[in-house]
């Protein structure tokens, strides 16, 4: 997350927002940020159907798994991966996207 | 109004415990199987990976490439005298220093809040500056550091520099047993090795 904050000025070039989403409380997440100096937006999502929606939800678990996705201006999931996030891969990927918006 | 968004699923409880200076590192022998992007000239310099070029110390600082999870990028490491496996001495180059600001000054006080976070050490700030690094503003943090219970102490430099918009950091730490003695040469092989290090081409995020 803070290599997400550490990135901000170079999705604000890609016209990008990114949003964290958690299993976590709103107090864990509001502390958590604090700390790390976070300033994008933090979803608490405690019952988990955000999870599920994106597949990181292990069963009876009250967590979910590390997935990172782009979505594109018409709502389309474009980007998936697994893992911690690969900040240059991400990056590379919204100048990708940016240069298919640029083509007639 | 954005048109991307970017959704990041994590664990708070996860994240906040991930804070070793060194993870990600591998030693010289863990890496003897992987193929070293360092190559040195004949003049003694090393380039690595095509996008690095610096001056390495002598024997028998140890070349370690940093790991492939991130963490530093390359760097030195020497074991010194001592009974105790822990006297040693390591310091490296890091292209993503803890913290996020593109000014080295603010960068250096995100990094002091997890520098040593994992360590337990308490750290005490010995000396800050404003100096030119890599050709450009910078900031130095000299710091000691002792573990009560281990009964150990540390002493660190983190030299913080400019490469293009992001800041890039130099750390060295040195550690000894609470009644061993320090070894300040190490500091100035340090500062000979942050002083020629230069870049060979744009990186990621300046060509992006």
């Amino acid at each position: 997350m803070e290599g997400h904050q550490r990135n901000l000025y170079l999705y604000e070039r890609f016209n990008t927002q990114v949003v964290g989403v958690s299993r976590d409380d709103v107090t864990t997440l509001q502390y958590w940020a604090k700390d790390l100096g976070l300033t994008f937006p933090l979803l608490s999502n405690v019952s988990g159907w955000l999870g599920i929606i994106f597949d990181v939800q292990p069963g009876n678990q009250p967590v979910f798994n590390r997935r990172t996705a782009i979505i594109d201006r018409k709502g389309v999931i474009r980007y998936v991966r697994d893992g911690s996030p690969d900040y240059k891969d991400i990056l590379s990927f919204l100048k990708k996207l940016e240069s298919e918006q640029e083509r007639p | 109004m954005k048109i991307l968004v970017i959704v990041s699923c994590f664990v708070a409880a996860v994240f906040s415990i991930c804070v070793s200076v060194e993870a990600g590192a591998e030693t010289a022998d863990n890496h003897a199987h992987k193929t070293s992007q360092a190559r040195q000239n004949p003049d003694g310099t090393i380039e690595f990976g095509g996008e690095f070029k610096f001056q390495p110390p002598p024997p028998p600082w140890e070349f370690i490439q940093g790991g492939d999870a991130g963490g530093f990028a390359f760097g030195f490491y020497r074991k010194d005298p001592g009974t105790s496996r822990l006297e040693s001495t390591f310091f490296a180059y890091d292209e993503e220093p803890y913290g996020y600001s593109r000014n080295p000054e603010e960068r250096a006080g995100e990094f002091l809040k997890r520098f040593f976070w994992a360590s337990h050490v308490k750290v005490a700030v010995i000396e800050r500056k404003k100096m030119p690094v890599l050709g450009g503003e910078g900031f130095v943090v000299v710091m000691e550091g002792k573990d009560p219970v281990k009964k150990t102490k540390v002493r660190s430099k983190v030299i913080f520099g400019k490469r293009g918009e992001r800041v890039v950091a130099f750390y060295i730490n040195q550690w000894r047993t609470d009644d061993g003695t320090y070894d300040l040469s190490a500091f100035d092989a340090f500062d000979r090795f942050a002083n020629s290090l230069r870049f060979l081409r744009k990186s990621f995020y300046e060509a992006l």
